[in-house]
């Protein structure tokens, strides 16, 4: 470590480990999704049905990826407010101090830098919210998509009980008059918010590679190593 | 009732959810109550003289095909086999029923589905011996004299016919774009005089449901469906174009079995008929899961009848009963034939069904504007827009930006 610096924690191993899922996850039901949508490539393989099943192989994995991502951001969401490590909604409350710090970010990242009156040390104010705004894609994407996918429990029973066909109406039957009225206005909300997830994950990274360069913290070891470097106060 | 049926019943009564096995107080429950009101019709006067049994036997039919009909008509209600006979003397019991049918904007499409079957089945033919008090379509009255029959049928029938509805309401320009009759009627003036004094109101067909291709974009005439129109009476909604006569008869026979309204889904239609997805009892849903898809209409997919999902098949996300029930006495229907669905007992289906485009690829009306948008090109041009402020902003901050001192 280069003299005058400090080395801070800023994700532990399990949120790395989560990260991770989260990004791979999302790759593997844009992919997938795309598919599902418009398949986009053939299978004209000279198999019988059962041996290809490509649709329901992809739908499968959809499915599974979705779940999966489910699941985290239910934990990201228990770990806003009780995580023993940082509390991120400690962040995005509109606190004038939280305002500030937000504002200050904002001016950092519009003057390239040449402005910086914030503590990088730790989750500032504007990235917090940022990633509260990524969860509320995924909390909209988890309603729709299952929306979408009660659409073939008809019948109200699932191998897991008749509870889950009928959580899942009571949960996302508000989702068809919220978009517009129709299935297909669900199934539009759904693919358009990927649009917008893909772009979110655009300026993640670009922002947090630009961090890393601008400000040589070594911030986008914060994601690898799960640290990064800080001046020390003289 | 316990806990969780409460809980279901106050949160998920108009899911999709078709309960097809009720237990057995419920169905003798229920036979009581439909022996009751069918005794009470048999004791009524009959309001037409139409026998069914005379016109099955003028088509050729024998009482073996009616009984089989009446058994798979119980069959497509849900109800138990037991309710066979009282089936069928409900179909014999249909000309007690008076029916009021009255046509609006639309093309007749139902009406001539029905009528114009050159082998008419005996659903088609049950509709025949209802007792159809008014009908533009098909009385020869014309004028005052057709309006005054109308009055005479309201009155005399108050409060015990059904109004069925043919055709949406236009409501633009004080609903001039449709009037009717002698006296210049708008649609929506005389739709809500009829369906005023009725037992309940049946609309037939997706444009009576939902507005339908009337109201697609740009919607010129302002047409809505029946259920904007009426408040306050049962409605019952049988969508699709043309709505299929098995789903007619259905629904009517319900009301003369019970003198009440089937169970409906949240958009009012019968669940018995509209409860389950086209694409879940497709005869093409092997190859859809295989991913062996018709490419272009004709090609080595379409000789082998491979899924039409990337034809713009609209299966998955429609609910009829088509694929079980089918068209023109079960003979075939659209995706048998090669076409797929498109949507029609949707919703809005012109507008967002009913292209030959697989379902991603479906316009719509993005944030930028304009219809003739598909979500990816939304979508890339969303990304474009951001890959170019973060170039720039990757290109200032080079050229510009101040790296922190080490």
């Amino acid at each position: 470590m280069k003299p005058g610096y400090k080395k801070v924690e800023r994700m532990t191993g399990f949120m790395r480990i989560n990260h991770w899922v989260v990004a791979i996850s999302m790759l593997a039901a844009v992919v997938t999704g795309l598919y599902i949508g418009h398949p986009y490539y053939q299978s004209l393989i000279a198999d019988p049905a059962v041996d290809k099943y490509v649709m329901a192989w992809n739908r499968w994995v959809h499915l599974m990826v979705a779940i999966i991502f489910d699941v985290s951001s239910i934990v990201i969401a228990y770990l806003y407010f009780f995580s023993r490590f940082e509390k991120p909604y400690k962040k995005i409350l509109p606190t004038g101090k939280n305002i500030k710090e937000f504002m200050a970010v904002i001016v950092n990242l519009l003057t390239f830098n040449r402005s910086k009156k914030f503590d990088s040390t730790h989750s500032d104010s504007f990235n917090t919210v940022y990633f509260l705004i990524f969860h509320a894609m995924l909390a909209w994407m988890l309603l729709t998509g299952l929306q979408l996918y009660v659409h073939g429990l008809e019948s109200g029973h699932s191998s897991i009980g008749d509870w889950w066909p009928w959580m899942l109406h009571f949960v996302t039957d508000w989702t068809i008059a919220f978009t517009g009225g129709t299935n297909m206005d669900v199934r539009i909300s759904h693919h358009t918010v990927m649009y917008s997830i893909i772009t979110w994950v655009m300026f993640h990274i670009y922002y947090q590679v630009w961090r890393t360069i601008f400000w040589k913290e070594g911030d986008i070891n914060i994601v690898f190593g799960g640290s990064k470097y800080v001046k020390e106060e003289k | 009732m316990d806990r969780r049926d409460a809980l279901m019943k106050m949160f998920s009564a108009k899911g999709v959810k078709v309960n097809t096995n009720r237990g057995e107080a419920y169905y003798s429950k229920l036979k009581e109550t439909m022996q009751k009101r069918l005794n009470e019709l048999r004791n009524a006067p009959a309001a037409s003289k139409v026998d069914i049994n005379k016109v099955l036997e003028a088509e050729g039919l024998t009482r073996r095909d009616f009984m089989k009909w009446a058994s798979a008509a119980c069959a497509a209600m849900m109800l138990p086999a037991s309710f066979t006979p009282l089936m069928a003397e409900a179909a014999e019991l249909m000309n007690r029923v008076p029916v009021i049918w009255i046509e609006l904007q639309d093309c007749a499409g139902n009406s001539e589905a029905i009528l114009r079957s050159d082998a008419p089945t005996i659903d088609e033919l049950i509709l025949e011996t209802i007792s159809l008090e008014f009908n533009e379509t098909l009385m020869a009255a014309a004028g005052h004299q057709a309006e005054e029959h109308l009055d005479e049928a309201m009155k005399t029938f108050a409060g015990k016919y059904l109004c069925v509805v043919e055709g949406s309401i236009p409501l633009h320009m004080d609903g001039q774009y449709g009037t009717i009759g002698a006296k210049g009627e708008t649609f929506e003036e005389h739709l809500l005089r009829v369906a005023g004094s009725s037992a309940a109101v049946v609309a037939v067909g997706t444009c009576a449901t939902f507005g339908g291709v009337p109201a697609a974009a740009p919607n010129p005439t302002g047409a809505v469906g029946v259920q904007d129109i009426v408040k306050g009476k049962p409605i019952i909604n049988i969508p699709a174009c043309p709505a299929n006569p098995a789903n007619i008869t259905g629904t009517i026979l319900h009301f003369v079995l019970t003198g009440q309204v089937p169970e409906l889904d949240h958009l009012n239609r019968p669940k018995f008929a509209f409860g389950y997805r086209i694409h879940d009892n497709c005869e093409r849903r092997a190859h859809f899961d295989a991913g062996e898809f018709v490419e272009a209409w004709g090609d080595e997919g379409a000789e082998n009848n491979w899924c039409l999902y990337k034809m713009g098949c609209k299966g998955p996300m429609t609910f009829n009963n088509c694929s079980v029930v089918r068209y023109n006495s079960g003979t075939n229907w659209p995706i048998g034939a090669g076409h797929g669905c498109i949507g029609c007992s949707e919703p809005q289906f012109w507008d967002k069904y009913a292209q030959e485009r697989p379902m991603a690829d479906t316009h719509f009306k993005a944030p930028t504007g304009g219809v003739e948008k598909t979500v990816d090109e939304f979508g890339l041009g969303l990304l474009t827009v951001a890959g170019i402020g973060i170039g720039i902003h990757a290109a200032i901050s080079a050229a510009a930006g101040k790296k922190e001192e080490v």
